[in-house]
């Protein structure tokens, strides 16, 4: 290549380099428009000024209109010198305030339009400025409310889920239903070929069982425990029912329930509601299948005995500890 | 012991070749064949290979950005993350890594050949001083070009930014929005403050890959050697002195 | 071949006075090994001085010396009143060296390598360089060769350009490494001859290190060969011929004996 076009396309670069940076000084500088020798400047002061900085923008009714020239502290108030692009025009009766456009630290200086036919502020005039609450003293208030609202939910929270020492109504239930699965399990493999046997007529159970009197009894005491089962279901749907109207924002609770702790600890117990709820609906679990399994018609006399006892407490301890106790004796 | 020596030698005899090289600029003007020619080599057949690192550059830093920043809703930032690290950081950086491997090494491997081959000798013997028209040139060549590849870089990460947060799934960020927040965050001066640094560092790396070529002494495989060493003290020196001049601009 | 009549002077437009060179008690160690030896010889102005000796004997060191290359381990050398190694030596005397290997710039042509110098001291205009170039270049026959670059040339070529780049220089002292070594006999004599008309016509002084027997014993004023860093002789062309020194008479007038070869003269 020869010289003249090298030296050609040296100068070319060097060109393109120039233009670059000036384009980008351009761009980075706000532009001709809202640059230091255009537009006019206005002073706000405020109490403080928060996280307001330079180039932050102004604007009024939510169009760009300027930017934050300076910040400085004059006397006892923090001032802004606003740089306001020169088309347009704030009516003296407009006031400013300190706007906060996002969590992490963007503000801007709003400006409303205030009236019509309010003459122009004037270049270096002083606009009225208004105090906005800021983000902090929101979180503030956000954080005391949430304190309420966990001292009132948290005595429901409790005697729902009972309190460190003594475990709740669902808590005993679902430990019921958790805790012993394996146990449950294999008394049921064994009730299951106790039954098998006893079908087919094995053993002196068999024909015991074979026996018409003793068959309805044994009808009449599941169908007890079924509804049994049906009235703890319908206590729990009532639970259900409390708790949605908190969360649908019902009530004075309602409107309070953002604070995440006492949300959380809500749907907790919410959660082990339905759990128990649902596993006792679907036959899940030893219960369920208590409540639900057809074969159970068949099952040995003993246990039947202790169930009936249980059932005979029925009326003074509620629903839902008979049914425990149905379960505690089966182990 | 030795090691401190050649350390200190090296720095000695780097500062000696400056002012050396610095008392002849009046020649400039009637070298202007010579600088051109390094304008050439160090600006303009090094900018496909700028400005494609920077694009990628852009693209990952978008990325990333993008990535980490999903969790907590603080996609919007992106634009300012890839334009400062890429103008104050980034872009400096590479072209200055990219001037040490391409340019650097060439420069090192020409003059340890000269020497080798006792061309400088030859220029010695001439009375041409090899800083004269070996050195200043190229001097003078990184420093005109080097700014033009810096800002090259930026702008082409930002564009490479911009179109991975455009059109990567799990960010879309239009460019407008990518670029406000790009403006909203960032004042000329960071580009400056990136110029700079990339004008030390194409210097510094210049000088001393001219420095270690003059010195090498031996036969031909000294000059693989003398390459290998100046572009590893190259490397080294741009990390060491982006420390203190970031520090020095700040 | 361009004799001197017909030769218009392509070198030096106007009479430089010629320069001496002393030699005083040179010494060089690389390391602990001892290259040259306590080195004593002058030049005298206008001279052809040609320095003969074995390989490795340190001939091509005490060039370096002369022209400011290398430092003195010990002793000094002075060029006309200045010293060898001093910076401004090289401003006040222009001093010109061929270099062993050539030391071409391979990044240029065979005319922008002689032009150089001319260029970067600015002078000569481009056409006064073209037509001193030109000359340069047409005395050792190298008019074809002016636009390729040293890579393209065969090894005697590179040798007469660089003979050519010191002839463009003017020197007021010349030094020649070998300058005839790779050259085909024609040649040879032709380098010899332009050695001496340099001499003659412009009072060149000359320092030749060389392995040319005919070159020294033709053209040479005087004569001084150096073994093992020390000089062993210092005379005259006709002291040559007959050399009292026995390894003086070795060195010049070898024997090739094919049935007791010198290797095997050495095992034992
Ligand atoms: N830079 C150097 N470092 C170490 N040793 C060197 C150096 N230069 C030359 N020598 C040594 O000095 C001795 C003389 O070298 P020099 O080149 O002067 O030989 P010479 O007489 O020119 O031989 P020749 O006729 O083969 O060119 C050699 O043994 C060489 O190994
Ligand atoms: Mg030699």
């Amino acid at each position: 290549m020869n010289n003249a076009q090298q030296t050609i396309r040296v100068g070319l670069f060097f060109l393109l380099g120039l233009a670059l940076t000036w384009v980008t000084y351009e761009a980075l500088s706000g532009g001709g428009f809202f640059s230091k020798n255009k537009g006019y400047s206005i002073v706000a002061g405020f109490e403080s000024l928060k996280e307001l900085k330079e180039g932050d923008e102004v604007r009024m009714a939510g169009v760009k209109i300027g930017v934050v020239e300076k910040t400085r502290l004059a006397g006892r108030r923090a001032e802004a010198i606003l740089r306001i692009g020169k088309d347009f025009s704030i009516p003296r009766d407009a006031t400013a305030s300190i706007i906060m456009a996002g969590i992490i630290g963007t503000n801007y200086v709003g400006i409303d339009l205030g009236s019509a036919d309010a003459p122009p502020l004037a270049p270096g005039a002083e606009i009225r400025t208004k105090v906005t609450p800021d983000i902090n003293a929101i979180m503030t208030e956000l954080g005391n409310l949430g304190q309420r609202l966990e001292g009132a939910l948290g005595a429901f929270g409790n005697s729902m889920n009972g309190d460190g020492k003594n475990p709740g109504l669902f808590q005993k239930l679902d430990r019921l239903v958790t805790e012993n699965s394996t146990k449950v399990d294999t008394t049921l493999s064994n009730l299951q070929d106790i039954t098998t046997k006893l079908n087919r007529g094995e053993g002196t159970l068999g024909k015991l069982i074979n026996d018409p009197a003793l068959h309805d009894e044994l009808v009449a005491t599941v169908g007890e425990i079924r509804s049994a089962a049906t009235e703890a279901k319908s206590f729990v749907a009532d639970a259900q029912g409390i708790l949605a109207q908190v969360k649908s924002g019902k009530g004075p609770l309602g409107t309070l329930v953002y604070d995440e702790t006492t949300a959380s600890d809500l749907r907790a117990t919410v959660t082990n509601l339905r759990q128990v709820s649902d596993k006792l609906a679907k036959g899940e679990g030893t219960l369920g299948k208590l409540i639900n399994d057809d074969g159970l018609f068949n099952t040995a006399q003993s246990t039947l005995r202790k169930a009936d006892r249980a059932l005979d407490g029925l009326g003074d301890s509620g629903p839902l500890t008979a049914v425990g106790i149905v379960a505690n004796s089966l182990f | 012991m030795k090691q401190i020596l050649s350390v200190l030698e090296g720095v000695g005899s780097t500062w000696l070749l400056l002012l050396r090289a610095a008392s002849y600029v009046g020649t400039l003007p009637r070298q202007r064949t010579r600088f051109f020619e390094q304008c050439y080599l160090i600006g303009y057949t090094t900018l496909p290979i700028v400005a494609i690192l920077s694009f990628f550059i852009g693209s990952v830093l978008a990325l990333q950005a993008g990535y980490s920043m999903q969790n907590f809703g603080a996609k919007q930032f992106i634009g300012s993350l890839v334009g400062l690290s890429m103008a104050r950081e980034l872009g400096p950086v590479m072209v200055a890594i990219l001037l040490a491997g391409r340019v650097g090494s060439a420069i090192t491997a020409e003059l340890a050949s000269m020497k080798v081959y006792q061309e400088v000798d030859a220029l010695v013997t001439m009375n041409i001083p090899p800083a004269r028209i070996l050195v200043l040139p190229r001097l003078a060549a990184v420093l005109a070009m080097v700014p033009v590849l810096a800002i090259i870089a930026d702008l082409v990460g930002w564009f490479g930014g911009a179109i991975v947060a455009k059109y990567v799934a799990f960010i879309s960020i239009e460019p407008e929005a990518y670029f406000t927040a790009l403006r909203r965050f960032m004042k000329f001066k960071d580009v400056m403050n990136g110029l700079i640094k990339a004008e030390c560092f194409g210097f510094v790396v210049t000088l001393v890959c001219c420095n270690i070529g003059l010195n090498t002494r031996g036969g031909p495989r000294e000059i693989g050697a003398a390459v290998t060493r100046a572009v590893v003290v190259s490397l080294i020196l741009i990390l060491v002195l982006d420390y203190f001049v970031t520090k020095v601009l700040m | 071949m361009p004799g001197p009549s017909q030769t218009r002077n392509p070198f030096t437009e106007h009479e430089t006075p010629a320069v001496s060179v002393a030699i005083e008690g040179l010494s060089k160690s690389f390391g602990n090994r001892v290259v040259l030896d306590q080195v004593t010889f002058s030049v005298q102005p206008g001279e052809i001085f040609v320095l003969m000796g074995p390989s490795g004997s340190g001939k091509s060191v005490l060039l370096k010396h002369v022209i400011g290359l290398e430092q003195p381990s010990g002793g000094r050398v002075q060029v006309d009143q200045y010293d060898a190694t001093a910076e401004e030596t090289r401003e006040k005397v222009r001093m010109a060296i061929v270099f062993q290997a050539g030391a071409l710039f391979n990044s240029l042509t065979v005319y922008d390598n002689l032009a150089l110098y001319l260029r970067e001291h600015d002078l000569a205009s481009e056409d006064g360089i073209r037509e001193k170039v030109g000359r340069a270049l047409q005395i050792l026959s190298l008019e074809g060769a002016a636009e390729k670059y040293p890579s393209e040339l065969s090894g005697g070529m590179k040798k007469r350009v660089a003979i050519a780049r010191a002839l463009v220089m003017e020197p007021q002292l010349l030094l020649y490494d070998e300058p005839t070594s790779e050259l085909d006999p024609v040649m040879s004599a032709t380098i010899s001859e332009i050695i001496a008309l340099l001499k003659n016509e412009y009072h060149v002084t000359t320092l030749v290190v060389s392995h040319d027997r005919d070159l020294a014993l033709n053209i040479a004023d005087r004569v001084g060969i150096l073994m093992d860093g020390r000089l062993i002789f210092l005379g005259t062309p006709a002291d040559l011929r007959e050399p009292k020194d026995p390894r003086v008479a070795a060195f010049l007038y070898p024997q090739i004996d094919l049935q007791n070869p010198r290797y095997k003269q050495l095992e034992t």
